[in-house]
């Protein structure tokens, strides 16, 4: 079943045309991963799903019911945990929580039990008195999420939750999305941290300048770029060689380097590795490790975009 | 719907009044207007003249009957001295006036040529016009005694001495003077009127300030439409209102003991009416405001402004004609116009002066109403 379908989706502002005809379908049980660069239509895709944004032509569908002629039915199945912290400093955790699960109606007891569940479940059970102006970052982040499960939504959107924020946060927010996903929740994940959608997203999809260029499983999305290979080569300390020699070898497409380690993409057709090998001896550098490098996201991303999504 | 509002407005009044400072603001800032206006109003009329008298005619009758006579006046502290004390206490403002009686005084009022009497003052008419006015009275009496004796001085003796045991006495009766408290409400009501606008923009502002800090649209991701959101905020606006009216007219009539002129319910109403207009205005200056820091700044500019032209914070009958027409665009106008007619008994056109402000309201409802429907955008507004 589909917990979101998007159909023809767009959005103009004045002549930019910032989502072009999108078309998408997040299934029941997903973790979905939504990636594009800083302006590629992401933001407003989301803005559109939770109804703060009305779409120029096309149709949302929340759980088989149009998101403009239902917005209380879509409003009411969706938690957004937006890129920006959403929550009030001068309320404790627990006032913050129950605030806006008492936005979706929920009252008395049912409020008190699910936004004590909520703070536990981020791990915040115990700071629920505290104030935000008291968290970390980390906790802060946390508590966005909590305010945006307490209503046990169906679908939730996370829009880069892991901005900013410690290792261990980081790691505590990923877990808590794939134990969210276990308990029955699908989650829309947007990040630019493309090992944390490589660790957590069952589907992607790549979005660029409004449209969705690919749009698979992991492995699908790999697949696509069976024509390139990518080696990575250690160098020994004080190795001598020119970047420009061995980026004039027939099918290398890009070389990098980085602490005395040379990634290199070149076409898969062509078998290049001796001449690659011969052109760093020949200048001088020792080869301490040579490996050629599964596909990933990011590769798959910069093959796609011809831009790397970091860097954006 | 309803339940919705509910839950922001609550959240909004909890949220607001969390911080002791909002109570100081919202509540402590009306009362201390009546207080503000009261101390103006308050020495108003009760004012004593401090006479100081140096009487060089001895002890000749009618001098000495003349300073008995000031003694006597109401709201005046007479002292006894000479006239080089007198002048000394007069330059160093220990006195407001000095009345000098000189050598001869006495027997030139009974010449009916009255010479040898002066009032001096440093502070000028304001303090020498009821002493001079006053004293008139009594030296024309005189006069008029001196002429009736034809120049005889047994005559005029005879005269004057059954004048004096005749029973002549000045009665003076005190008329209870309702202008001054009248005043004094209209100016408590002027400066309440001021405190309303600013904390109804100070409450609408709650709104901007929600969408600084990203709250806004986390709510509006939520069941709660951006109408509900702002009808709530407009809910909580009116209760704030509606407690400022009632504390200040308590302390004004209860506390303080100031009577208004005209009944308190009607006084409240009209407050609680140009609540809504107040609201409405904060709402089209948030409305037009990109940010909080734009409405303050443009609220600076309206309220205050206004205020002053309207008359909240001196008398309107003090001023120009040309300004006193512009004044009356002014809403805040048309509720001391109101209060000012009320108490003077004349309601002929207090429908009139109503219809007025509920227009003021709906007017400004309407284009807040305008510009939140345009700007239907998460970048901009609602």
């Amino acid at each position: 079943m589909n917990v979101l379908e998007i159909q023809g989706l767009t959005k103009k502002f004045g002549n930019f045309v910032a989502v072009d005809n999108m078309t998408l379908n997040v299934k029941e049980g997903e973790i979905f991963g939504f990636l594009g660069s800083n302006g590629a239509g992401k933001s407003t895709t989301i803005n559109m799903i939770s109804s703060l944004l009305q779409p120029s032509a096309g149709e949302i569908r929340i759980l088989g019911k149009d998101s403009r002629k239902h917005s209380r039915h879509a409003k009411t199945n969706l938690g957004i945990v937006p890129q920006d912290l959403a929550i009030y400093d001068d309320m404790t955790a627990y006032e913050n929580v129950a605030f806006f699960a008492g936005l979706y109606g929920l009252r008395g007891k049912l409020l008190k039990e699910r936004t004590e569940e909520a703070l536990e479940f981020v791990g915040l059970g115990d700071r629920a008195k505290s104030r935000p102006s008291t968290f970390s970052g980390g906790m802060k982040r946390r508590l966005n999420i909590a305010c945006a499960i307490a209503h046990k939504p169906s679908l939730i959107i996370m829009d880069e939750p892991t901005v900013g924020i410690d290792p261990q946060s980081r790691n505590y927010i990923l877990e808590s999305v794939k134990k969210l996903n276990e308990s029955g929740c699908t989650v829309i994940y947007t990040s630019h941290y493309m090992e944390e959608v490589e660790e957590i997203c069952s589907r992607v999809a790549i979005v660029d300048h409004g449209k969705i260029i690919a749009d698979g499983t992991k492995e699908q999305l790999k697949a696509i770029i069976t024509d390139v290979k990518d080696l990575s080569i250690e160098l020994k300390p004080g190795s001598a060689y020119s970047l420009q020699s061995i980026g004039k070898i027939p099918g290398v497409r890009a070389v990098n380097e980085k602490e005395g380690r040379l990634s290199i993409q070149s076409d898969a057709a062509v078998d290049n590795l001796n001449r690659i090998l011969k052109s760093l001896m020949d200048g001088g550098a020792e080869v301490k490790a040579l490996q050629e490098e599964e596909p990933n996201l990011e590769t798959v991303f910069l093959t796609l975009t011809g831009r790397s999504l970091r860097d954006q | 719907m309803w339940r919705d509002i509910w839950w922001v407005a609550v959240h909004t009044l909890k949220n607001t009044f969390r911080k002791r400072s909002s109570l100081l603001v919202y509540v402590g800032l009306p009362i201390i207007g009546v207080i503000g206006s009261i101390m103006l109003y308050g020495s108003a009329g009760q004012q004593v003249l401090r006479v100081g008298i140096a009487n060089e005619d001895g002890s000749a009758v009618i001098a000495a009957d003349t300073a008995a006579y000031v003694s006597s006046l109401q709201h005046v502290k007479t002292t006894l001295l000479s006239r080089e004390e007198l002048k000394k206490k007069l330059a160093s403002a220990d006195l407001d006036s000095g009345l000098i009686l000189e050598k001869g005084y006495s027997d030139s009022m009974a010449a009916g040529k009255p010479e040898g009497i002066a009032i001096q003052s440093v502070k000028g008419q304001t303090v020498t016009a009821y002493i001079k006015g006053m004293l008139n009275a009594y030296l024309d009496n005189t006069a008029a005694i001196s002429r009736a004796a034809g120049g005889d001085r047994a005559a005029f003796d005879k005269l004057y001495a059954d004048y004096r045991g005749g029973g002549f006495k000045l009665e003076t009766q005190q008329v209870a003077d309702t202008s001054l408290t009248k005043a004094m409400s209209v100016q408590s009501i002027g400066f309440l009127i001021l405190f309303m606008m600013t904390a109804a923009v100070n409450l609408s502002e709650i709104i901007l300030k929600s969408r600084e800090d990203r709250t806004y649209y986390r709510i509006l991701s939520s069941p709660i439409s951006a109408r509900s959101y702002v009808l709530a905020n407009v809910l909580v606006n009116i209760a704030v209102m509606v407690v400022q009216v009632a504390v200040a007219l308590v302390a004004l009539r209860y506390v303080f003991g100031v009577d208004p002129g005209l009944p308190i319910v009607q006084l409240g109403g009209m407050l609680i009416l140009f609540a809504l207009v107040s609201v409405s205005l904060s709402l089209v200056i948030v409305a037009f405001s990109k940010n909080s820091a734009v409405s303050g700044a443009m609220s600076n500019f309206i309220i205050t402004p206004s205020c002053l032209l309207a008359g909240c914070f001196f008398p309107i009958s003090i001023m120009p004609d040309t300004i006193r027409k512009i004044g009356d665009f002014m809403p805040q106008r048309w509720v001391l116009q109101s209060i000012d007619e009320l108490q003077t008994g004349d309601t002929s056109r207090i429908s009139i002066n109503l219809a007025v402000l509920a227009a003021f309201a709906l007017v400004f409802f309407l284009v807040a109403a305008y510009k939140f429907g345009r700007n239907n955008d998460t970048k901009t507004f609602v």
